[in-house]
């Protein structure tokens, strides 16, 4: 999405370029602007908002309008911070929390993508395994994960299983989806050169098919993980003694408001890293993607 | 060496009242550059995907040498328009592409790689990548692609078609060259009656509706630019200007025809 914006953003500029710039502006406004805002401006914009929010909550805290149970001050929850990562919240540390749902969605993580790339594959190159499977994940994809939970659980109890498998389900959709619809998208020529290079089959697949179809799958990884960790929290309702949403609810239901706030925060963090790090893995891994013409 | 033979092959698509190819006969010999020509519609595409074995004809039959051509094979390159290099490999790794399918040991591919590399002018950008370069720079690679594997015949689509005037001319005297040099026999198609003239040994001239070949001609340009007479001598010839008009001219009654026949 950011990328997208980004290229756009390029586009137009591109445009503007192309036109000729008006004698009557100074000479002063042509000359590139200080070089401090003008390449990071879109870090300072976030910058600027971000800072905003935390100084009206600072400042709503501190003016006694909104008692603590309901808004905890900044710095009660940055306290709260070291004691929950230090002496720990319901029997485990921050740590401990943070590790229990890490497990939690990268087990679920690994199980989507070996199999949702395998049948995703199969249903880019075969129309019979698409008109298959298509109707069965159209059926399930949409129905939000909470409305299913209660089936899970009547079929596989309130242990791990049943969290992980409600993560691996909301993973494994959207990496079908982007794996299959890569794969159909490779382009013909790419494929027919390759051909007529010698290759084989299965040459095809591992060279050219799976390459080209990465950035897509990436994506859909990237999608799949962030539907994941939000469902992450729905998954820990159920009977968890662990876990960062266990972590939250738990700390909702004795009214502890600064460690519902660190929990929230730190579940954001954690998503905007995940999404922050796909990201990065797609540059690298495939820097032509969107350069192609 | 072989003959790569196209015998009284005719296709026709699914959907569409007239063949797109009917009953051609076309034999490229080991020495021979040949170039369909003709406008969209004339079949000269799919005559390529017959020779590549992406399309099967039906009726009439491809062969190459003794064998029939079922199905694309490394005994025959294709240099595509655009779109066919692997963007994830680079500009070396990609010309080495067919050698790493064959199971060549990768010290030897690379070498072979930079030979070929050297061979259409582009010794430096071994370590670049497809998407950084320009339209005729990967259009060169293609070409390198192609020849790097060992391959006796190379099928061109269209492949300067999508380059500007400029770096036209100058792609297609590095073709000369080429084809002088790695003694291969190539194939091209191409709407661009300048560049068919210039390039072919023997030309065919093609017209749509249905596909056929309506004359067949060797021009020996080509010969003269590899005696050293320069491109543009050659183009302002007026031979060269003369027989120009005189195939836009046959071109111009085909269609003609066509369309009184449709009419």
């Amino acid at each position: 999405m950011n990328a997208l914006e980004h290229t756009l953003e390029q586009k137009l500029a591109d445009v503007a370029i192309s036109k000729p710039v008006p004698d009557e502006l100074p000479a002063s406004s042509r000359a590139p602007r200080n070089n401090w805002w003008q390449p990071y401006r879109r870090g300072w914009l976030s910058l600027i908002s971000l800072l905003a929010v935390l100084g009206g909550w600072w400042g709503l805290s501190h003016s006694g309008i909104v008692p603590p149970l309901f808004l905890p001050a900044p710095e009660a929850v940055l306290a709260k911070l070291v004691t929950v990562s230090t002496q720990g919240f319901m029997d485990a540390t921050l740590w401990q929390h943070l590790a229990a749902s890490l497990q939690r969605i990268v087990l679920a993580l690994l199980a989507a993508v070996l199999l949702g790339i395998p049948l995703g594959v199969l249903m880019g190159v075969s129309p019979v395994a698409r008109g298959l499977l298509d109707p069965l994940i159209e059926a399930y994809r949409p129905v939000p994960p909470l409305a299913y939970l209660p089936l899970i659980v009547i079929w596989f109890g309130i242990g791990e299983l049943s969290k992980v498998l409600l993560i691996f389900l909301a993973v494994l959709a959207p990496v079908i989806i982007a794996t299959s619809h890569g794969v159909a998208q490779v382009s013909r020529n790419r494929l027919r050169a390759a051909q007529t290079l010698g290759a084989s089959r299965s040459q095809l697949l591992w060279f050219v098919i799976l390459p080209e179809a990465l950035p897509e799958i990436l994506t859909g990884i990237r999608i799949g993980l962030g539907t994941g960790w939000s469902t992450l929290v729905a998954a820990e309702l159920v009977a968890a003694t662990r876990g960062l949403g266990f972590m939250v609810q738990s700390a909702a239901q004795f009214l502890v408001t600064d460690v519902v706030i660190l929990g929230i925060a730190v579940i954001a963090v954690i998503a905007f890293a995940l999404e922050l790090g796909l990201r990065l893995l797609q540059r690298r891994l495939a820097p032509w993607h969107g350069q192609l013409d | 060496m072989a003959i790569l033979s196209a015998h009284k092959v005719s296709v026709r698509y699914p959907g569409q009242d007239r063949p797109a190819l009917s009953e051609v006969s076309l034999d490229i010999g080991p020495d021979d550059l040949t170039v369909a020509l003709g406008p969209s519609g004339c079949g000269k595409t799919t005559l390529l995907n017959l020779f590549a074995g992406f399309v099967q004809p039906d009726g009439g039959e491809v062969r190459f040498g003794e064998a029939r051509v079922t199905g694309p094979g490394a005994d025959r390159a294709v240099v595509f328009q655009h779109d066919a290099l692997l963007p994830w490999l680079n500009v070396r790794d990609n010309v080495a592409f067919g050698l790493r399918l064959q199971g060549v040991a990768k010290a030897e591919r690379l070498a072979r790689a930079d030979e070929v590399l050297r061979l259409v002018d582009l010794p430096e950008a071994g370590s670049r990548y497809s998407w950084q370069l320009s339209g005729g720079q990967r259009q060169r690679v293609g070409i390198a692609r192609a020849l790097a594997s060992h391959s006796q015949v190379l099928l061109m689509d269209e492949p300067f078609g999508a380059l500007d005037a400029f770096t036209r001319e100058q792609m297609q005297e590095l073709l000369l060259k080429v084809w002088q040099q790695a003694r291969r026999r190539i194939f091209l198609i191409t709407h661009d009656i300048e560049e068919a003239l210039f390039l072919a040994t023997e030309l065919v001239l093609m017209s749509p509706g249905p596909g056929r070949i309506v004359q067949t001609l060797r021009p020996g340009f080509s010969q003269r630019y590899r005696a050293g007479e320069s491109a543009r001598a050659i183009k302002s010839d007026p031979a060269f200007i003369a027989l120009r008009e005189q195939l836009l001219a046959t071109l111009f009654d085909h269609r003609r025809q066509a369309e009184e026949i449709a009419a």
